[in-house]
């Protein structure tokens, strides 16, 4: 019963590091949960997506040393990191980093974190007005990339594990029952509700070739005017990944360390080569950019859309520029 | 496994000024091990690391030699490159890669090899011309124009005869403008106003250029004229990698990554891509 699952978080906090959303100003975040008391799982975005949690926003990846070089930081602590209520958008979004950090050159950092990860997944029965996972093939409700994934059934939750870590963790909810064809048919009905409620689509059918196609679509110069060039939308897009790699280090050079932080294509600086070239000087080419790779270079790059369907660079936006927008302006809309 | 981001370090063995701004560094892996696995293609680049000034991609001009010693050639015009101007022989440094895709070396094979290179554009194509060189009978006709701001700003010029010498090859040089005095005999003007005198036809060759983007955006024009295919032309392209390895975003050119599909890239793969000024 639902009740039951407060006793469950309450075990949980003893053995994991819990992360869940939080009341914060008008807005969620993903904060340290102490107690069962302090989740709410009847939220709608974080303000930041869960990115925060495998990479922070400045790290210091090298120390240099006494003419030695070692890397940073150090590893982590053994207990694990449990993220609780995720959605289904943001457990997607990391399919893609781990494309990016694991695939060809493994980023120790990047993977240690991942692993440490365990994740209880929520389906979501309420879009809200900004999202459109259902198109991006990342939502309401997801077959594979959670450890535990619950579905709300109104008077009660369906619980089901998707990893050999979230069968130890299912195990330990007081007064489970197994879920019978009723629970799962309710299932599918919960979901079918959900996909009604999503105000926002995105046809994606040859939505790659047509972004390329279109990248001289007048809509570019229109966004070139209103754009504010603030970088909001990649600060809040979850599998947004770019960072700086510089140096820091004592006046003396004596030792130091290599400092990666998150960047962001839409700044001026972000293309910029040696003798102040830059090859995105304009502002809608670097707003174009953040789209196009996530409605179109992600297929060639990772095999699938980058873009989640999370909606918080839409909500983000102050001059509300929309991808589902530019996404169907592309199509000729 | 090795973290990729963690240089190697290497001492810089021998320093030879180019130009004014430009000098060529030979660098050496201290670690033995490294020094034999390190094997590089024409036309890939490596990180170079300063530490506590920072890290900086640069192509090499040569491939490792017996000693698994070899040479990156820079000009200083950034933070980066300045304090490397400023390094004695005997230098430590350190180096990460090598990264990316070079030139085509295995497939330009039997066909008549045209390289058209442009002030710091040269370096990178230094190794193909060697290549070649060594083993000249598995190659067709190599035809090298090289253009430069002006006559002191030529690199390796010691190196242009010997190249003359190499069967069956041709140079041209040409600068934008010769001030008075300098004695220059070759042609004056942009590196396409050697076209007129270029031999190479699109019958069974490949094309390789590398120097500023306005100046290939103009050679690939003149090609395209020319009757060359988009998909026998190759350029070497400069965007700011900051991690070599695809996952700093920085070098993107719609879905490429300049620092894993390229630096090298034939036309076909990128033409109508955007940011660029080809």
């Amino acid at each position: 019963m639902k009740n039951d699952l407060k006793s469950w978080i309450g075990r949980l906090v003893d053995v994991y590091t819990v992360y869940g959303p939080r009341p914060r100003g008008n807005n969620f975040s993903f904060e340290r949960i102490l107690s069962p008391d302090e989740i709410s799982l009847d939220y709608s975005k974080t303000i930041l997506p869960l990115k925060k949690f495998l990479g922070p926003p400045s790290e210091a990846i090298l120390r240099f040393e006494g003419g030695g070089v070692r890397p940073l930081p150090e590893e982590g602590g053994a207990r694990k990191t449990l993220l609780f209520g995720v959605h289904c958008c943001d457990a997607s979004s990391f399919t893609v980093l781990d494309k990016v950090f694991t695939d060809e050159y493994k980023d120790d950092r990047y993977a240690r974190r991942r692993e440490n990860i365990v994740t209880v997944v929520m389906a979501c029965s309420e879009p809200e007005e900004t999202c459109f996972c259902s198109s991006m093939g990342t939502g309401p409700s997801l077959e594979r990339g959670y450890d535990v994934l619950l579905t709300d059934l109104e008077d009660r939750y369906l619980v089901e594990s998707g990893s050999p870590e979230g069968d130890i963790l299912t195990k330990i909810i007081p007064r489970a029952t197994t879920p019978g064809p009723a629970d799962f048919q309710e299932k599918k009905r919960s979901i079918e509700e959900a996909l009604k409620k999503f105000k926002r689509r995105v046809d994606t059918d040859r939505l790659p070739e047509l972004f390329l196609k279109n990248l001289d679509h007048p809509m570019w110069a229109h966004i070139r005017d209103i754009d504010l060039a603030c970088g909001q939308c990649v600060l809040v897009c979850p599998t947004c990944y770019c960072s700086d790699i510089r140096d820091t280090s004592e006046l003396t050079h004596a030792s130091g360390e290599r400092v990666r932080e998150w960047d962001c294509c839409v700044l001026l600086e972000f293309a910029e080569v040696a003798m102040g070239g830059n090859f995105r000087r304009d502002r809608g080419a670097r707003i174009r950019q953040f789209m196009g790779h996530n409605l179109s270079y992600g297929i060639e790059q990772f095999g699938r859309f980058k873009c989640v369907g999370c909606g918080r660079c839409i909500q983000a936006c102050p001059v509300h520029i929309d991808i589902t927008e530019v996404a169907s302006k592309v199509r000729g809309g | 496994m090795k973290d990729p981001y963690l240089p190697e370090k290497a001492s810089i063995e021998k320093i030879r000024s180019e130009t004014v701004d430009t000098k060529t560094y030979t660098v050496r892996l201290l670690d033995e091990r490294k020094r034999t696995e390190f094997s590089v293609e024409p036309g890939q680049f490596i990180m170079v690391s300063l530490f506590g000034i920072g890290e900086a991609p640069f192509s090499l001009s040569s491939s490792p030699n017996s000693d698994g010693a070899f040479d990156t050639t820079i000009r200083a015009v950034g933070n980066i490159t300045s304090a490397l101007d400023r390094l004695q022989e005997g230098a430590i440094i350190g180096v990460r890669g090598p990264y990316g895709r070079g030139w085509p070396v295995e497939s330009a094979r039997g066909k008549d090899v045209l390289i058209i290179a442009g002030g710091i554009g040269l370096p990178p194509l230094r190794p193909v011309i060697t290549k070649i060189a060594e083993e000249r009978s598995e190659y067709g006709r190599l035809e090298i124009l090289y253009g430069a701001r002006t006559p002191d700003q030529m690199i390796f010029p010691d190196e242009y005869d010997d190249w003359m010498k190499i069967k069956e090859t041709r140079l041209e040089l040409t600068v934008d403008s010769a001030p008075p005095g300098t004695g220059w005999q070759h042609n004056v003007g942009v590196v396409t106003t050697l076209f007129d005198k270029m031999k190479t036809t699109p019958e069974n060759s490949l094309v390789m250029t590398c120097g500023p983007e306005i100046m290939m955006r103009f050679v690939v024009r003149g090609l395209l004229a020319k009757k060359f295919a988009p998909d026998q032309i190759c350029v070497s392209l400069e965007r700011r990698m900051k991690c070599g390895i695809a996952q700093c975003g920085h070098c993107q050119i719609g879905p490429k990554y300049v620092c894993k599909d390229g630096p090298v890239f034939k036309l076909s793969e990128i033409q109508g891509l955007p940011d660029l000024a080809l």
